[in-house]
């Protein structure tokens, strides 16, 4: 079936008006669920799959999806307001959201993050109806040594991610990569600095440590220091409660930038939406004419990690539907949901179902626009809570940080571990050691970790794999030129 | 206090009452369903669809309500189910994690041993396959290929103890072949790195292998059943194709907590009973290609004995620790 065809169908589909409606129930949930920071899609999802077995199957894999692709819309919200992350991938948000907020530009932040999302959510969707099938039989020619030297080019970021100190700025991320190697070992099924705790055995939740070293450590220090008096301006009027047309100018290369690292790193299915932000801003601050100025309040330092993590997931359905290969939590699910409800996921599902295909092709272009109309007025209504006294603010984001990484685990173990990456986030702030190379190496230590054995135990330890094959050599490479070129620029300086 | 009092009054009843029927107990509340997976697992997924299952048949006069207890490798589970002792409102999904780490793991405080086996439901089959245009038509040929090159190829898997590692160790110690052991956290890389050339062979479920084979993409080598599925008539059984090797199958099944009286285990029993007579059951199944494998208490109990048994067996042949 050729495109327009298949797309016409895919709109007759979506657009009746019972899947139009489950549509807009699926995007508003998931704006909901992203909001709330902890309870995320794969657990809203599967408690709504028993009510999907009475539905027409079209009409819940368009819920289902909503729900996915809505709720990267309100993952950044918390991130800009309180600087709690919402989901994992919002935690990049939260360096330059969060800073626009202090300056007053909350409502600003949050609408270039809802359009960010609009645009890459959209470019996502348009690259799954194109290229879908080309583009996952690419990704299959990615393993183990592409991924291991994916996480390097990752793990160089932290140049770009450094404050003052690149010094400080590796010994963060040699935390975060300590951190990363807690738990059961994969390989040998060795317990690794468990303590005894069997709470420690599958490691320590990334959401524990970003809510615990950003939210709580950010609270602690700004209460010590008392600036939290005049911590918040309040916006007035609307035009401030909107991103101007000079913010919106200066995100045009984050858009796109966003839009495709986030899709292509979404495909791989040894990936995430984590991963695909932080990529998404180290390009952004790399080619960037002002970088000295990220992590102060940049537009573009929202508008590329938000679009990066919508993207991410069309590209994520991708090896999904047209091989049956999860990437993600969520698309395992999905998965599951596909088999429960009789169809038959594989190479030949979108050939053999083209009424599902293009009707949630079809539901996600609508879903998108639906989307944008829910945030964008929900964006004066947010920002008011920054009007609330200090000692209310502060009370709330506490209060939201352990709501949310109880409701992850339902475990007081992790709500103590929260209090001590708390104090430890305190701690960096007082020292001025930045956060994000530690969540960075948390981000990617395990599955760096995992790649490496797993290309050594394929070479039979021979670790010339690494450069043998192509495509890792060629990110290999990348890696080198973005740990080099600021290297070169502080010698040129020397040396002028 | 009362509580406890009344439900040994109760028990004592119960026993005395010749035949122990289930009509001392009806739950009176919601009862919790404990998974030991996040939501979107293999038993989260099953958990959601027999209480969906049991809803449908009213076969329980209250909802069951799934709950997730992730985490510790699977004991955070047991041990929340183990902590409900005596609660007739708690039930749980088995898992054979629950044997690994009960052997391998120091930080387990309570183990499988702690808990009260209720049915075994479902026995998932697996089959062997290799990318379509792999030299190898039979699992002979590859095991040859694996003699010829010693630890060249390999398979993508789980971890240690899973059933796709259970397969390896006792196919490689059977034929004197050796090949690598690569595992992958995820199902989808481990398809992936099959499909990708990366790897030669790996161990998948019928479900998922029949779409590949279908498309062209996979070819079966071997199926890891007792007799032949009948989606794969034509292919053969590990010991028709050669290799009279004992694998441990993945089980699914129902525990309850330590300590409930016998007339809730005989009301809990009762409804699995009658749930795995149903026809929504059974098309459950025949979906999955899961073997109807249903077991009472007493056997259950007796059947995972033998399969801890056994599995100390070959994780001490492997040359991994096991501590109790």
């Amino acid at each position: 079936m050729d495109i327009t065809g298949g797309l016409l169908q895919g709109f007759a589909v979506a657009l009746t008006p019972a899947n139009l409606f489950w549509c807009f129930v699926g995007v508003f949930l998931g704006t909901v669920v992203g909001v709330m920071p902890g309870l995320g899609p794969p657990a809203t999802i599967a408690m709504l799959l028993p009510l999907t077995f009475q539905m027409n199957p079209t009409s819940a894999i368009i819920m289902l999806a909503g729900i996915y692709y809505g709720a990267k819309y309100g993952g950044s919200t918390t991130s800009i307001l309180l600087n709690v992350p919402g989901e994992s991938a919002s935690v990049v948000t939260c360096l330059d959201g969060f800073a626009m907020a202090r300056r007053g530009r909350a409502g600003a932040a949050l609408g270039i993050a809802a359009i960010a999302s609009f645009i890459a959510g959209t470019v996502g969707v348009v690259g799954l109806m194109l290229i879908a099938p080309p583009l996952a039989r690419f990704a299959l020619s990615f393993s183990s040594p592409e991924y291991f030297a994916l996480m390097v080019l990752g793990l160089a970021m932290v140049v770009l991610l450094a404050g003052r100190s690149l010094v400080k700025a590796v010994l963060a991320m040699l935390v975060g990569l300590w951190i990363a190697g807690m738990g059961i070992d994969l390989f040998t099924s060795t317990s690794r600095f468990t303590f005894g705790h069997s709470e420690l055995l599958d490691g320590i939740d990334f959401v524990v440590v970003a809510i615990g070293v950003f939210a709580i450590g950010e609270v602690l220090g700004n209460m010590e220091t008392r600036e939290g008096t005049q911590m918040l301006p309040v916006p007035k009027g609307l035009r401030n409660l909107l991103p101007s047309l000079e913010e919106l100018r200066a995100c045009r290369f984050a858009f796109l930038n966003g839009s495709v690292i986030g899709f292509l790193i979404g495909v791989l299915p040894g990936t995430g939406s984590t991963i695909a932000s932080f990529m998404s801003y180290g390009l952004e601050k790399a080619v960037s004419r002002h970088p000295e100025k990220f992590g102060t309040g940049v537009p573009e330092g929202v508008a590329a990690p938000e679009g990066a993590n919508n993207s991410e997931t069309g590209g994520a359905l991708v090896p999904m539907l047209t091989l049956g290969i999860p990437g993600s939590a969520t698309t395992a699910i999905l998965l599951a949901a596909l088999i429960l409800w009789g169809f038959k996921p594989g190479p030949l599902m979108i050939q053999e179902n083209p009424a599902l295909f293009w009707g949630l092709v079809a539901s996600m272009y609508i879903g998108n626009v639906l989307l944008l109309v829910l945030n964008i007025p929900l964006i004066p209504l947010f920002a008011q809570i920054l009007k609330s006294p200090v000692y209310v603010l502060y009370s709330l984001i506490f209060g939201i940080s352990i709501v949310g990484v109880y409701s992850v685990s339902g475990s007081l173990f992790d709500v103590w571990m929260l209090a001590g990456f708390g104090l430890l986030g305190y701690a960096m702030r007082k020292l001025d050691y930045p956060a994000a190379p530690l969540i960075l190496g948390l981000v990617l230590g395990d599955s760096m970790e995992r790649a490496l054995r797993q290309s050594l135990m394929m070479s039979q330890g021979d670790l010339a794999i690494l450069v043998s094959r192509p495509i890792s050599a060629v990110i290999l490479g990348l890696a080198a030129i973005v740990l080099l070129v600021p290297l070169a620029k502080k010698v040129g300086e020397v040396r002028p | 206090m009362i509580h406890w009092s009344l439900i040994a009054v109760l028990a004592f009843a119960v026993a005395w009452t010749e035949p122990a029927a289930a009509q001392g107990f009806k739950p009176s509340k919601p009862v919790d369903f404990v998974v030991h997976t996040g939501p979107g697992g293999g038993n989260d997924v099953l958990a959601r669809f027999i209480a969906s299952a049991i809803e449908k048949e009213k076969l329980v006069p209250v909802r069951l309500q799934v709950s997730n207890k992730t985490g510790g490798g699977g004991l955070t589970a047991l041990a929340y189910l183990v902590e409900k002792r005596g609660d007739p409102h708690t039930i749980g999904t088995f898992t054979s994690i629950w044997i690994t780490t009960s052997l391998m793991r120091e930080e387990a405080k309570v183990t499988i041993k702690d808990l009260t086996p209720l049915v075994r439901l479902a026995l998932e089959p697996a089959v062997i396959v290799v990318k379509n245009d792999a030299p190898y038509r039979t699992l002979k040929d590859f095991v040859d290929a694996a003699k010829q090159t010693p630890g060249q190829l390999k398979q993508s898997g789980g971890s240690i103890g899973s059933r796709d590692w259970v397969v390896r160790q006792l196919l490689t110690k059977h034929t004197g072949a050796q090949w690598a052991f690569i595992s992958f956290p995820g199902g989808g890389e481990r398809i992936a790195a099959l499909l990708g050339g990366h790897v030669q062979m790996m161990v998948i479920e019928p479900q998922e292998a029949g779409e590949h084979i279908r498309a062209g993409t996979m070819r079966v080598l071997a199926q890891i059943a007792d007799k032949r599925l009948p989606a794969f008539a034509s292919v053969p059984t590990l010991k028709e194709a050669g290799f009279d090797v004992r694998t441990l199958p993945v089980v699914r099944g129902v525990v309850t907590p330590p300590g409930v009286p016998p007339d809730v285990l005989a009301y809990w029993e009762d409804v699995f009973a009658r749930l795995a007579r149903t026809a929504t059951w059974k098309k459950y199944l025949e979906e999955n290609q899961f073997e109807d494998a249903f077991q009472r208490s007493a056997e259950f109990a007796k059947f995972i004995d033998r399969y801890a048994e056994e599995m100390r067996g070959i994780l001490g042949e492997a040359g991994v620790k096991v501590v109790r």
